[in-house]
């Protein structure tokens, strides 16, 4: 398949089940909700190595959060629910309990539990306040600067990691700005977020390394500085390339956002120095989840 | 007016029990009390309409007792008066009086909306006699005033009285939230433990409430996007109280917050 001169191979992503949950942070300015955000989901891009991978999804206008002040969803993804379990409350307590004029609530129903306030409410030392309205439990903890307010929990979902879109260009400037494209565009897809660094990854991994401990190393066969040392599956003119990882709440989502990066990418074309997408699998073994491009391109 | 429909036969010479009338029940064969004797509703009652989960009582009456009582789901509307215990440990649905309420209104209440439009008696939304705690959740909107002893032993849920509260509103109570927009009878939350009453003057608090200092409280933006009656209560747009805890001369954790009109 040949959009716009960029070849989609035939090819598909493998992804994995994660468990998930969304948080909506909210402060007194847009400024100081994206601070805790970015803060909370900071050193999460792989669960290889993090122990969750987490992200901002979205921003979300004043008028729609729970106290009226602007906000911002994350998504952070573990491999089973009790990893997620630790996690959650681990960072909100770290990063937005801490953060200035900064509160935290459930963003999603349904699914296991997830602990907010049920296990930062005892940073009050006995001086904080449950509040139940309707079938909600919000927690207001003392603090310095006022008062921290959260939910009591949030729930879960079945989620999808490690959907992913490679980006092989003829440059590695070109690479670089066709993955910044696919990164605007797949941002504005609702239940997905890109957690490596501005949701480009330039060292993606294959399974497995010649160290013994190393669950990971270097993807070779994408290197283009080895094409004279080992296989390789670039074409000639690539001289680069850049991965975007994707974390979902679901097949559909992952599929939507997959989607919206290639088209952004195929947009600029050949032209730009783009030479083909492809993706990241393990022969179709590990994962049970498949995004093939070219049906999804279809 | 849809759903079924009670029409007294004639006026009520004695206390009229009406535990069971509910939406959803066979109301055909439903023995009552009266006085101290058992009768069938339809003996004081025309009963008519079709059952939908909704049932009226058109005109009511303070010998009316436990009218809701123990109601689930459905909604039961009393265009009347009626009398004690109305409500009682009702889990959910809606109740609307167009008059007012007796004694021991929502005692005990753990779900559903409660609303009076006239006034209630003594101990609304308190524990009974013999129960550790009063109502535990749901709603209850008075729209006049409240006799001695309101929410007393409230464990949880709102209650909004837009009128005025007499003596000991709020006495020894657990949790949950008072909201009085009217004045506040002396002795006010005497022996609270926890809980909030939202008020317009500390004027009527217990002695055992110290001033806290007038505070931007985000727990208010929370309050009022998750609760109708709060909202329509304190504004959409309310953030600052005066925050007065106690009482402290029994421990307690609770808080009065103090809106400005």
């Amino acid at each position: 398949m040949i959009l716009n001169g960029v070849e989609i191979r035939d090819s598909f992503a493998e992804a994995f089940p994660m468990v998930g949950t969304r948080l909506i942070i909210t402060a007194d300015t847009a400024k100081w909700a994206m601070i805790a955000a970015k803060t909370m989901t900071g050193f999460a891009t792989s669960v290889i190595g993090c122990g969750c991978e987490a992200g901002v999804e979205r921003e979300i206008p004043a008028e729609e959060t729970p106290d009226g002040r602007p906000g911002v969803a994350v998504l952070i993804f573990a491999m089973d629910i009790k990893g997620l379990k630790s996690v959650v409350p681990n960072r909100i307590g770290q990063c937005v309990l801490t953060s200035p004029t900064s509160a935290c609530y459930a963003g999603m129903e349904g699914g296991e539990s997830i602990s907010i306030g049920k296990a930062l409410k005892y940073f009050g030392d006995g001086w904080q306040i449950a509040k139940k309205v309707g079938d909600k439990r919000i927690w207001r903890v003392p603090v310095m600067e006022g008062e921290f307010v959260c939910d009591h929990e949030t729930g879960s979902v079945s989620g999808v990691g490690g959907g992913n879109v490679l980006i092989l260009g003829a440059s590695r400037r070109e690479a670089l700005e066709a993955a910044e494209a696919a990164v605007e565009a797949m941002s504005k897809v609702p239940g997905n977020i890109l957690p490596f660094p501005g949701g480009v990854v330039r060292s993606g991994s294959k399974v497995g390394s010649k160290y013994k401990g190393m669950f990971a190393s270097t993807n070779n066969f994408y290197c283009p500085t080895l094409r004279a040392q080992t296989e390789t599956k670039l074409p000639p003119e690539v001289a680069s390339v850049q991965e975007i990882v994707i974390d979902g709440v679901s097949f559909d989502a992952v599929s939507a956002c997959t989607r919206a990066g290639i088209e952004a990418v195929v947009k600029l074309g050949r032209d730009k120095g783009i030479i083909a997408i492809d993706a990241g699998n393990y022969g179709g073994n590990l994962g049970p989840f498949h995004f093939k491009l070219r049906e999804i391109m279809a | 007016m849809s759903g079924i429909v009670l029409t007294p036969r004639g006026a009520f010479e004695a206390r009229v029990d009406l535990t069971g009338a509910l939406p959803g029940a066979d109301l055909a064969s439903l023995k009552i009390g009266y006085g101290g004797r058992r009768v069938a509703l339809a003996e004081l009652f025309e009963i008519s309409g079709a059952a939908d989960g909704r049932l009226t009582v058109a005109g009511g009456g303070v010998e009316l007792d436990n009218v809701a009582a123990g109601l689930t789901d459905g909604e039961v509307v009393v265009e009347g008066d009626v009398g004690a215990r109305l409500a009682q440990g009702a889990t959910g649905g809606a109740v609307l009086v167009k008059g007012s309420a007796g004694d021991y209104a929502a005692s005990e209440l753990a779900g559903g909306k409660v609303t009076v439009e006239g006034d209630v008696g003594e101990r609304l939304g308190a524990a009974s006699a013999g129960a550790r705690r009063g109502m535990s959740g749901g709603v209850v909107t008075v729209g006049g005033s409240a006799g001695v002893r309101a929410a007393e032993r409230q464990r949880g849920g709102v209650i909004v009285v837009k009128g005025d509260t007499a003596e000991g509103a709020a006495t020894d109570m657990i949790a949950g939230t008072l909201a009085v927009g009217g004045a506040l009878g002396a002795k006010a939350g005497r022996g609270m433990k926890r809980g909030t009453l939202l008020l317009h003057s500390p004027e009527g608090l217990a002695a055992g409430f110290a001033d806290a200092g007038e505070h931007d409280l985000v727990m208010l933006r929370v309050l009022v996007r998750r609760s109708a009656e709060l909202a329509a209560f304190l504004g959409a747009d309310a953030t600052r109280a005066r925050r007065f805890a106690g009482d402290l001369n029994a421990a307690g954790q609770g808080e009065a917050l103090v809106f400005s009109r």
